[in-house]
């Protein structure tokens, strides 16, 4: 039996020419799940059908997008979910936040709590066996973890998982748009009054001392300066040892 | 014949006009005189002395601040000193019946405060300012609330929130808030940290969090989204997940940090953390790095510097005169004209720490040094230093690990 996977994807923008195109967290969870031998991709949206920019998601390679008739901007929560509990998918794939709207990366979590799913996060790769999905998940500093749930899971992907194929003009406009009507939903309001991001500026910390102290607190001397712990000429064993004690009292290690 | 009276009379241009603090030399011949008293000299001249000016020390007119001796005991070193006494007796703040509750829910990633946490904290005293309690929800033991400014302390210690456990986290703060019906619910919005738990908690109770808050007061929070182009001006809603620096931390006080009862729960576990995966720590960049095990012009023995390393499981690094050399490839090189990185560990073997090479370390919390040279800078800098040859630690280390790793 073939693997149900729903894709969500959204409308994207570019950051510079404000273009719309594929959202590109979306276009990575699509990536994911073509890596999957032998899956039946559904790939949806909710919203504009006449979108040209969807068509870049079928230039992935997927045959059809189905696409439930919303007027852009409306909350798209409602409809997502009857269109899902009807799908029944094992795994739901979405971007981490949305690149137009509010983008607030809410709906994955709100999906799984009205589907009764689990969710993960800021998942890089998964593998999948026997109804279980043993998941990477991306955490600061290059690190990964392995995070296992039983099928079905939403997954949400960030920009650690690999890098989205190119979108193929021919597949794209060869790619069928399926036009599905579902019953009206309410516009979408912004949580407050919307105004254009003002960069803010970092807070700077400030330091006062002479130049040498400057200097100092610049290189970051000053938060260890005196409080260090020195060993001089210790036995290579010794070294080593004290080494490894530091390095496993600060979890940096595991014994 | 005296001088003083003329220049007294004088107009002095220069302290007029900008209102700027400047040097006005005739004003200080003139002060010079003045503390002790002039003195005649033989043949019944004036004489000044220079000393008594500089003993004075910093003059509470604003004017003259010039200490030169820059040796302790001398008038500007005493005048800090008392503020630096003051620092231990923090005031405590006592809120002995809250009038409402703010909970704030650290990531403590490590266990630690982060300073995003402390952000967090900051925050959450912003919206409890009339008569509100901040109640701090740890999974883990944590330090520092108090300074951070948390009233109470909710500590769930359970193995179900060790590690990753988002779903019997958000049922615990989920419990916490229904017991205690918080006014705000404050997080730091990281990924997979407040980020992740915030939103679940946010689905759980129906409610729509403000998210990446960028700026928080008592009246507004500012939330960012739209892809980052728009600004969302509201009223502090519930939920509030912050983005860094969206508050002052705290500072300069104390809160009780007094312990709550934490209630029995029985919490889902859908999810299963399987640990830390083992990735190539070379094929993360040095930017992202999490430990940086690096080298210097002290290092010879490159196979060992390999070999330690791959023990460590660190990503390797190395200053500017190694790349130079190219013994390290160029995006190895830490420091002002390499990559400037932020690892929790930094591990560094033969370098001297020169300036550009600490400017690249200086976010790092933890350094470790090994040089031959007590002296070099980079010992100075080092949390754990050790002096000791490079070559002779670094098999020593090696074989360390190797044991322990087998004999384990
Ligand atoms: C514009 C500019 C930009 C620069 N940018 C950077 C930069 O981005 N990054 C950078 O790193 N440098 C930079 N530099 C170079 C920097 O000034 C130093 O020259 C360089 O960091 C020194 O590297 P080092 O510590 O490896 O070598 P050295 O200064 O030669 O120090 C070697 C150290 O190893 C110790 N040692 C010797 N033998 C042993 C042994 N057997 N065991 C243990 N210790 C031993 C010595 O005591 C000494 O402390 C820059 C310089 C300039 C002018
Ligand atoms: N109109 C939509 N149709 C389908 N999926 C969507 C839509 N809007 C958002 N999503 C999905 O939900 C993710 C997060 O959206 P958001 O919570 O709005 O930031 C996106 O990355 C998409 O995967």
């Amino acid at each position: 039996m073939a693997l149900d996977i729903a894709v969500l994807v959204s409308v994207g923008r570019h950051p510079a020419s404000a273009r719309n195109r594929r959202a590109v967290l979306d276009a990575r969870a699509l990536e994911l799940a073509l890596n999957v031998p032998g899956a039946n991709i559904h790939l949806i949206h909710a919203g504009d059908a006449d979108e040209p920019a969807l068509r870049e998601y079928l230039g992935m390679g997927v045959e059809r997008l189905s696409v439930l008739g919303v007027p852009a901007h409306a909350d798209v929560l409602p409809v997502l979910v009857a269109h899902l509990k009807a799908l029944r998918p094992a795994l739901v794939l979405c971007g981490a936040a949305a690149e137009q709207g509010a983008g607030s990366g809410e709906l994955p979590y709100r999906l799984a709590a009205a589907l009764g799913m689990p969710i993960v996060p800021a998942v890089a790769g998964f593998e999948l066996h026997g109804g279980r999905a043993q998941l990477a998940q991306a955490l600061p500093r290059g690190r990964r973890r392995g995070v296992e749930a039983a099928l079905p899971v939403l997954l949400s992907v960030d920009r650690a998982a690999p890098e989205p194929r190119q979108s193929a003009y021919a597949r794209a406009q060869r790619g069928q748009i399926e036009r599905i009507a579902v019953p009206a939903a309410p516009l979408w309001q912004p949580p407050g009054e919307e105004q254009p991001a003002r960069k803010r500026p970092k807070r700077l910390k400030l330091i006062s001392g002479s130049g040498a102290e400057r200097m100092r607190a610049a290189q970051g001397a000053a938060a260890s300066a005196g409080k260090g712990q020195l060993l001089v000429q210790p036995e290579p064993a010794a070294a080593a040892q004290a080494i490894y004690d530091y390095l496993l009292s600060e979890g940096i290690l595991r014994g | 014949m005296s001088t003083t009276p003329r220049l007294r009379n004088m107009r002095r241009p220069r302290l007029e006009g900008s209102g700027r603090v400047r040097r006005d030399p005739r004003a200080e011949r003139l002060y010079c005189g003045e503390p002790a008293g002039e003195t005649l000299s033989a043949r019944g001249l004036p004489r000044r002395d220079p000393r008594a000016w500089y003993a004075a020390g910093p003059q509470a007119n604003g004017r003259v601040r010039i200490d030169r001796s820059q040796r302790p005991g001398s008038a500007s070193v005493a005048a800090s000193a008392p503020l630096r006494a003051a620092e231990p007796a923090l005031k405590t703040v006592v809120i002995a019946e809250p009038a409402f509750w703010v909970l704030a829910v650290p990531d403590l990633d490590d266990g630690r405060l982060s300073a995003h946490d402390r952000d967090v904290f900051g925050g959450a005293r912003l919206l409890a300012a009339d008569g509100g309690a901040v109640v701090a929800v740890c999974f883990g033991p944590a330090e520092g609330l108090d300074l951070a400014g948390a009233d109470r302390v909710l500590q769930f210690d359970a193995a179900v929130f060790a590690g990753y456990a988002p779903e019997a986290r958000a049922a615990a703060v989920a419990a916490v808030i229904a017991t205690l019906d918080p006014r705000h619910v404050l997080l730091p919005d990281t990924p997979i940290g407040g980020g992740d738990l915030g939103r679940r908690l946010a689905a759980q109770l129906g409610e729509t969090a403000a998210v990446r808050v960028q700026k928080l007061s008592a009246g507004e929070a500012i939330a960012r989204g739209n892809g980052g182009r728009s600004d969302y001006h509201m009223a502090p809603p519930r939920l509030l997940l912050l983005a860094p620096e969206a508050a002052d931390p705290l500072g300069g006080v104390r809160h009780e940090a007094l312990a709550l009862p934490v209630p029995e729960l029985d919490t889902p576990t859908r999810l299963l953390d399987r640990g830390l995966l083992a990735i190539d720590p070379n094929s993360v960049p040095l930017a992202e790095a999490d430990f940086i095990c690096s080298a210097g012009n002290g290092v010879h023995d490159w196979s060992a510097f390999h070999a330690v390393a791959a023990a460590l499981g660190a990503t390797e690094g190395g200053s500017r005169m190694v790349c130079d050399a190219g013994l390290l490839p160029r995006h190895r090189q830490v420091g002002a004209s390499g990559t400037l990185v932020d690892p929790r560990c930094y591990l560094a073997f033969g370098i001297a720490g020169a300036p550009q090479h600490l400017q690249g370390i200086t976010r790092c919390e933890r350094v470790i040094a090994v040089n031959t040279d007590l002296h070099a800078e980079m010992v100075k800098r080092a949390d754990l230093a050790i002096v000791q040859d490079a070559q002779r630690v670094m098999p020593a280390l090696t074989r360390l690990i190797e044991e322990k790793r087998h004999g384990a």
